[in-house]
């Protein structure tokens, strides 16, 4: 009988501990300055986390006390935790983001302005606010190697018009039906491949083509770490068909005011997609972290001085 | 802005420099991992058990709660978790809701088998012997449903081992965070680190389970 019983407390002692083993693991909260408390959020990809640690490092350095929620999975998580205030900001892509916020209804363009302001009309009843977009991309782009951009004297998508029976494109199985791939390569930019091979979408089956010649042009993702360890070149999308998915911070009105808009309008204005390519570098081939990637990113552009 | 299949690369399957300068991370991950089962595991015990007990009593409540948890199992973690995040935040409760009803569907299941076969005539005898309910509950009834609640447990420890990773999706995620890591950057170490380490969890969790149970129940054997 006492075995019994004792083996019940046992039990009871097992949960008790595994309790306090928790309770113990708690987080202190940092302490508040006159400016106020900042949180910033980001999604599970490095670029989010570097843009994060960029936005949130000079708002610190400008006196506020700043809180990191990073490594979020998708919009899913990431909207209803910014309606609510677990987050104040977040570093957004302009087309995406639309497209979230307006419940995917096909009206993100090229024009990375255009898309801001349709974005904020969907989001400002709802007390968010999307700075100025920066010109900074992620988004869908072509890419030819070194090589053949000197052959051509290549810089932008329509430089290929001219000479597109010459080359093969490669890009997903899907390309051929997407408006954004093939058949608006046709009518926006009127170029006309010698052949499509169906690949991935800047994966390795697109890498090892341009490597062995199969393919000249290729999708790929703009401000992929890679691009320039493989050789390749982004032609820019001139006529805009691309989606813009340039970065813009989206952020809770709460939080916005002139300060926080200027100093973020600054760091916007000043971010390139090819800074977003060596942070992406040195993320995935270096395995630098995050906030020493936004760091040194922003001590070599005098943020701190 | 995509996860990318691994390619043929260098990669070694262990960045010693790179593990070398981040252990800190790693620690942290793995006792954020032991955080999160530990509060699931504990938290499910104490509902289970007066919960497996009521059931026990009134055949309603049994359909009741295995069809609610049940139900609660099949729903999708990123679903559940954006549907609790204007109530319950960016923060460890919305992480451990999904993770404790995974757990209470297990061990209730666990409660309720083993009060069922607690044998009629052992019932008989400690009715005879004059046991109110709550004392035969106590001392007779529970302690004999005991091996299977640390069977139910056994394998609640080890499933929630395997499952604190889905809360990656709120940042958290315990040694999930490493293995995201590693697949989003394409890096090895992280993933292969964060896969020993859950594995080993696992292992010495269940050891410790099964060593509570040698002591609590020494008359039946954990397998």
């Amino acid at each position: 009988m006492h075995r019994t019983r004792a083996s019940l407390w046992l039990l009871a002692a097992l949960a008790a501990l595994a309790m306090v083993a928790a309770a113990c693991g708690g987080t202190s909260g940092g302490g508040t300055t006159a400016k106020g408390t900042i949180v910033v959020g980001g999604f599970k990809f490095p670029e989010s986390s570097i843009l994060a640690q960029i936005y949130g490092q000079a708002l610190a350095h400008d006196g506020y006390t700043v809180q990191y929620k990073l490594n979020l999975g998708t919009r899913e998580v990431v909207a209803p935790a910014l309606k609510n205030g677990d987050i104040d900001l977040y570093p957004g892509y302009a087309a995406t983001d639309l497209e979230y916020w307006n419940n995917k209804a096909g009206e993100a363009t090229g024009d990375a302005s255009a898309t801001t302001a349709k974005l904020n009309s969907h989001i400002q009843s709802q007390g968010l606010i999307a700075l100025t977009p920066s010109k900074a991309v992620d988004q869908n782009a072509f890419a030819v190697t070194k090589e053949t951009q000197q052959k051509f004297n290549l810089s932008k998508l329509s430089d290929l018009a001219p000479i597109g029976s010459q080359l093969v494109l490669g890009a997903g199985p899907e390309c051929p039906t997407r408006p954004y791939c093939l058949p608006g390569l046709q009518t926006t930019y009127g170029i006309h491949f010698k052949d499509f091979k169906a690949l991935d979408t800047d994966g390795p089956a697109t890498r090892a083509a341009f490597k062995n010649g199969t393919i000249q042009v290729g999708l790929v993702f703009s401000s992929d770490g890679d691009l320039n360890d493989l050789g390749l070149v982004v032609l820019q999308d001139d006529k805009h068909l691309e989606a813009a998915d340039n970065v813009v911070p989206i952020l809770r009105q709460k939080v916005a005011t002139d300060e926080v808009k200027n100093l973020l309008d600054k760091i916007d204005a000043a971010l390139t997609t090819a800074d977003l390519v060596d942070m992406n570098s040195q993320a995935s081939t270096q395995h630098k972290d995050p906030d020493a990637i936004a760091k040194a990113y922003l001590e070599k552009h005098n943020y701190f001085s | 802005m995509t996860a990318r299949v691994f390619l043929e690369s260098v990669d070694p399957w262990i960045n010693w420099d790179w593990l070398s300068t981040h252990i800190p991370l790693v620690l942290g991950a793995l006792g954020e991992h032991v955080e999160l089962t530990a509060i699931a595991l504990a938290t499910g015990l104490v509902i289970s058990v007066p919960l497996g007990v009521a059931a026990h009593r009134s055949g309603g409540l049994r359909l009741a709660v295995l069809g609610f948890f049940g139900a609660f199992y099949t729903i999708p973690s990123l679903a559940l978790f954006a549907l609790l995040i204007p109530f319950t935040h960016l923060s460890g409760t919305t992480a451990e809701i999904p993770l404790i009803g995974y757990n209470v569907l297990i061990l209730v299941r666990n409660v309720l088998v083993g009060l069922d076969a607690v044998p009629r005539d052992v019932l008989d005898a400690a009715d005879g012997m004059g046991y109110r309910p709550l004392p035969r509950l106590l001392r007779v009834e529970l302690p004999l449903a005991l091996p299977s609640i640390f069977a139910g447990l056994r394998v609640a420890t080890v499933s929630t081992i395997g499952i604190v990773t889905i809360t990656a999706l709120i940042g958290l995620g315990g040694l999930g965070s490493l293995i995201d890591k590693g697949l989003v950057e394409n890096f090895h170490t992280p993933l292969v680190v964060a896969t020993i380490l859950s594995i080993a969890l696992a292992l010495v969790a269940d050891l410790l389970v099964a060593g509570a149970q040698r002591v609590a129940v020494p008359w039946a054997r954990p397998v």
